[in-house]
């Protein structure tokens, strides 16, 4: 037995097991949620999947292959405008859509975003670091302009209005249990990813982009392959944004939804795989309710942002493995065996 | 004498802005051969390594690895075709432990790169402990790469490099930095990766004495050209090599 099992034996229970029990403390609140009076929550927690899943995705990027993108509502715009034209296209006279039409429009929305992702990734996958964010920030922003612009095709300004889901999808509570077993089947599969030795091949990328080329990796195209995920399943957040909203305008396209992602993936943790999800809780329901009390909520949430950045490097997951190693007390030699950096 | 040219190089050209860095250069490498280059500063090593390597793109030339052409590939290629490196100064992936390190590169060596569903902690993980085992890193695969000692980080940058059992094994300057027992210790291990494995190795060395005790053959660079080559008795008696590099040493 090597070294590395044998440690996960004797520490099995703390070995990545913060993932583990945020995912099921979470999980747990997110399935009863809507058994609380009150429909205002179940809003709120649906808000908090959406994005939470949005933030995973720009993850893959971030916290897995160590290149920010702040263009990454391209794509969760562009799955959001696909499932709205395709809703659109489906419904009757009156609004009304089938269920298969409608998952159908949901879906569509990870292949077009994919693809999307796969023409502007193959440019932004040349370059690294403030040029690789710079650029992904200019693709999102021309998308920005066409769908503004183009209002033949996307009503421009106006967005599209009247994404009604079917019948049984239409309740608050029904699409939220909806959206929760897509995301929750979404994360399952990410999960499986970033344990993959592809997930090990973008964590060498992250660490030495120069060293992984002379071990055989293909920078570019493992990039690629990368950016194409993540921007598939930014769309598929998008595409169940939109009935969700019962609208899409091009703000969601926007420079300032990329960097919602962004806060929420520092917030919680970027080397966790809940850290965006952590992140994504946090954010959304500061936001929610803070925003009852003030209407400064910019400047809070900025604030919030400052301390974060400040006392919280490494998000919150990151405050809280410290934490529990701190008062865990002595470290042995094979406690190396859990490293700080795991995710 | 040896069978098969293993690696052959045929008027290599590189050239940066006026610099001739590379000129004209004819090598080759007999397979399970043990040669070194040696050469003053600004020779031209590193950039012959960088040239077969596929950091660099020569300007003209031929390099032909295991009888096939591969002046043109990239770097990731060439590694994969089983000439791999390891380099000057230690470089590592630092966040990842020593086990993930070689790990990693394990499985990209045997392209399973783009495996997004496998679990990653259950795949060549022999192959790295082997790997890691060899390079007397046993006690360290917990570790985390860039809280290793500076001597060990060494070992790893050569145990990255012995990922995917290469056929030829480029080292630059393998013992820089280390202390008399360390560079003992590393010259025995490619030693004995040589003569156990039959691993061919081309290693750069300023170290005379781990030249002349560990190389069959040696090769002087100056300027970017070839000025001699040899066993070490022959280059060592050469004038033209004491006049322009051991001369200096002394």
């Amino acid at each position: 037995m090597s070294l590395d099992t044998e440690a996960k034996g004797r520490y099995g229970w703390l070995y990545g097991s913060l993932d583990l029990s945020v995912i099921c403390g979470l999980g747990l609140i997110l399935v009863l949620l809507p058994l609380f009076p009150g429909e205002f929550q179940v809003v709120v927690g649906a808000e908090v999947l959406i994005m939470g899943l949005f933030a995973t995705s720009g993850n893959l990027l971030y916290g897995y292959m160590g290149e920010i993108s702040f263009g990454h509502s391209a794509f969760f715009g562009l799955g959001a405008y696909t499932t709205a034209l395709f809703m659109r296209a489906f419904q009757g006279p009156t609004g009304e859509i089938g269920y298969l039409p409608f998952l159908i429009s949901i879906f569509m929305a990870i292949p077009v975003s994919a693809l999307g992702a796969l023409i502007i990734g193959f440019f932004c996958v040349r370059l690294t670091g403030i040029y690789f964010a710079m650029l992904s920030l200019a693709f999102a922003e021309l998308l920005y302009y066409i769908v503004f612009s183009w209002y033949s095709f996307t009503k421009g300004d106006d967005g599209i209005q009247g994404l009604l889901p079917p019948p049984w999808l239409q309740g608050t509570t029904h699409y939220y249990y909806f959206a929760l077993l897509v995301i929750a089947g979404t994360l399952v599969f990410l999960w499986r990813i970033t344990n993959s030795p592809f997930s090990y091949v973008l964590r060498m990328l992250r660490e030495n982009k120069n060293r992984a080329a002379f071990v055989g990796v293909n920078v570019r195209t493992s990039m690629l392959v990368n950016f194409v995920i993540a921007g598939a399943f930014a769309g598929l957040a998008g595409g169940l944004w939109g009935p969700f909203q019962r609208s899409v305008s091009p703000v969601l396209l926007g420079s300032l939804q990329s960097a919602t992602a962004v806060f929420m993936i520092l917030m919680g943790g970027p080397r966790f795989f809940v850290g965006p999800l952590v992140g994504s809780t946090i954010y959304t329901v500061l936001n929610a309710y803070l925003t009852r009390f003030t209407v400064y909520w910019p400047l809070t949430i900025g604030s919030i942002i400052l301390i974060f950045v400040f006392f919280l490097p490494g998000g919150i997951l990151s405050a809280v493995q410290r934490w529990i190693r701190a008062s865990l007390g002595h470290r042995s030699k094979s406690s190396a065996c859990m490293p700080v950096e795991r995710k | 004498m040896p069978g098969n040219k293993i690696l052959e190089v045929i008027g290599l050209n590189k050239r940066f802005g006026g610099q001739q860095v590379t000129k004209d250069l004819n090598f080759h490498l007999y397979e399970g051969d043990q040669a070194a280059i040696i050469g003053p500063n600004g020779a031209g090593k590193t950039t012959f390594f960088n040239l077969l390597t596929g950091y660099y793109r020569a300007d003209s030339g031929s390099v032909l690895f295991d009888g096939r052409e591969i002046a043109h590939l990239p770097s990731y290629l060439i590694a994969r075709a089983g000439m791999t490196r390891a380099f000057q100064v230690s470089n590592i992936f630092p966040k990842l432990t020593a086990l993930e390190n070689v790990r990693s590169a394990v499985q990209a060596q045997m392209g399973r790169a783009f495996d997004l569903f496998s679990r990653a902690d259950r795949i060549g993980v022999a192959e790295a402990e082997e790997i890691l085992c060899l390079c007397r890193l046993e006690e360290e695969q917990c570790t985390i790469a860039g809280e290793l000692s500076q001597g060990d980080k060494k070992k790893l940058e050569l145990a990255l490099a012995l990922a995917g059992k290469p056929k030829l094994l480029l080292l630059d300057e393998p013992t820089a930095g280390m202390s008399p027992e360390e560079t003992r210790e590393t010259m025995a291990l490619i030693d004995h990766l040589n003569q156990a494995f039959r691993l061919t190795v081309l290693f750069t060395e300023h170290d005379m004495g781990v030249v002349f005790n560990h190389a069959r053959r040696v090769t002087l660079l100056h300027r970017g050209e070839k000025i001699v080559e040899g066993s070490p008795q022959e280059v060592r008696r050469n004038e033209t090599v004491q006049r322009i590099y051991l001369g200096e040493q002394q």
